[in-house]
């Protein structure tokens, strides 16, 4: 049962290699390490972070399936549900018991038979729509509730320098 | 402590190193036995002690005590469950070959039908695999010591709460005409099952024991150790069937039953 995971793992990269979702890169940094990925996200079209190509990384654990990974995106990205530290939260990272209040009760849970897909199309409706009401940075929550002229031209800045364009 | 202190006189019989380790191992032997995920089969007099000062429940053990033999107790987890109903049943399946052809069969289709369903294959065929791998042993007549290694076994014992958890989502999204009508505060099937059956820890209520009982066509016993009356309440699921595994409910938890 030792390779349960690892065997898990090269299941989902070559599932994500043969059937990739639009928009997502992700795999193992090194073929020797299966525990840790990289992924590439583009920001969704008609969205503050439309033609942003946002790089993370993805821990996971020895019991994966059985508990989540994390998830970090390793670039600067000013979003609610994103900490400053880049570490991503929303439901689906979550294990049961360590839900922070605050998600919308149709949100999605990790369990085993949850998928790095469904992560990263979770991460990419998160794009679209922050979730304002569990925040992880609350100055973003703020920025994004009270003035959005101001947190479009802070994504545009993100998405800028994420194509190295600044 | 301190009075122990001042009257406490070596005794040159007793070997103390051999006292202290032999207490260690009991205390460590006490760890294994409290934290193993199912227990050996043992008398009624933990839960006797445990509900010492409480009355109502001291009753109600007497009348357990009067149907029945013994229990093994399961780890507090929130798939207790799971994990009780999954040891029993495959310790009955041991001693009953036309059920273990029938319930084989169930198993082995199982999968096409959670497929069927929208599971992608990839996320549900090791928890499958190894389900099977368990009933594999039974079929080569295990001993009842090997089945209960496999069931302590963290990672594998997980992979067969995760599979019936399975079971469950699939049964309730098949019927799910059915189970909206029990469904809160406008929630969906589907919704329902990615929060509170497929998450491990989840715990189990009447619903999901329904549909447990329903997707595999083993029948179940609970007698419930609650508040009203001074008898334990048995209630078969479903109601007017012979079950093939009982447990004991006390808020909460799961517990496994052996008849007299």
């Amino acid at each position: 049962m030792a390779g349960s995971a690892l065997k898990r793992l090269m299941a989902e990269y070559k599932q994500l290699t043969l059937n990739p979702p639009e928009g997502i890169i992700a795999g193992p940094v090194d073929e020797e390490n299966f525990f840790e990925w990289e992924a590439l996200i583009t920001g969704p079209d008609e969205t503050y972070f439309e033609g942003g190509v946002f790089p993370a990384s993805l821990t996971f654990p020895p019991d994966y399936p059985l508990s989540p990974p994390k998830m970090k995106f390793t670039c600067d990205i000013f979003h609610p549900n994103i900490y400053n530290d880049g570490k991503v939260c929303i439901s689906i990272l979550h294990a049961p018991g360590d839900d922070p209040m605050g998600y919308e009760s149709s949100a999605e849970r990790w369990s085993p038979v949850q998928s790095v897909e469904k992560i990263l199309l979770s991460v990419v409706s998160m794009l679209a729509e922050p979730n304002d009401e569990s925040a992880a940075n609350v100055d973003a929550a703020k920025t994004w509730r009270d003035n959005r002229p101001k947190f479009a031209e802070i994504a545009e800045r993100t998405v800028k320098q994420s194509l190295g364009l600044l | 402590m301190a009075e122990e202190k001042e009257n406490f006189a070596y005794d040159p019989e007793v070997n103390y190193d051999e006292a202290t380790l032999a207490q260690q191992k009991k205390i460590e032997q006490q760890i294994v036995t409290e934290q193993s995920l199912i227990s050996e089969r043992v008398d009624f007099s933990e839960l006797e002690d445990e509900y010492a000062k409480d009355e109502v429940f001291q009753l109600k053990i007497k009348d357990l005590k009067s149907k029945y033999a013994c229990m093994r107790k399961i780890r507090g987890d929130g798939n207790c469950f799971y994990r009780a109903f999954g040891f029993a049943y495959m310790e009955k399946l041991l001693s009953d070959p036309t059920e273990f052809k029938r319930f084989q069969a169930v198993a082995r289709q199982s999968k096409d039908d959670l497929v069927a369903l929208g599971f992608q294959q990839f996320t549900i065929e090791d928890f499958h695999d190894t389900f099977m791998e368990v009933i594999d042993k039974v079929e080569q007549n295990c001993s009842l010591e090997d089945l209960l290694q496999v069931f302590n076994d963290q990672v594998y014992s997980d992979y067969l709460v995760v599979y019936l958890r399975l079971l469950v989502s699939g049964y309730l999204q098949k019927e799910k005409d059915f189970f909206i009508n029990f469904m809160e505060g406008g929630q969906s099937v589907k919704e329902f099952c990615n929060h509170e059956v497929e998450p491990m820890s989840k715990e189990s209520d009447h619903i999901h024991i329904i549909a447990l009982t329903s997707a595999i066509d083993v029948p179940v016993r609970i007698e419930y150790m609650d508040r009203g009356g001074d008898n334990v309440n048995a209630h078969d699921f479903p109601e007017g069937s012979s079950p093939k595994v009982t447990l004991i409910y006390r808020p909460g938890h799961y517990d496994i039953l052996y008849t007299l």
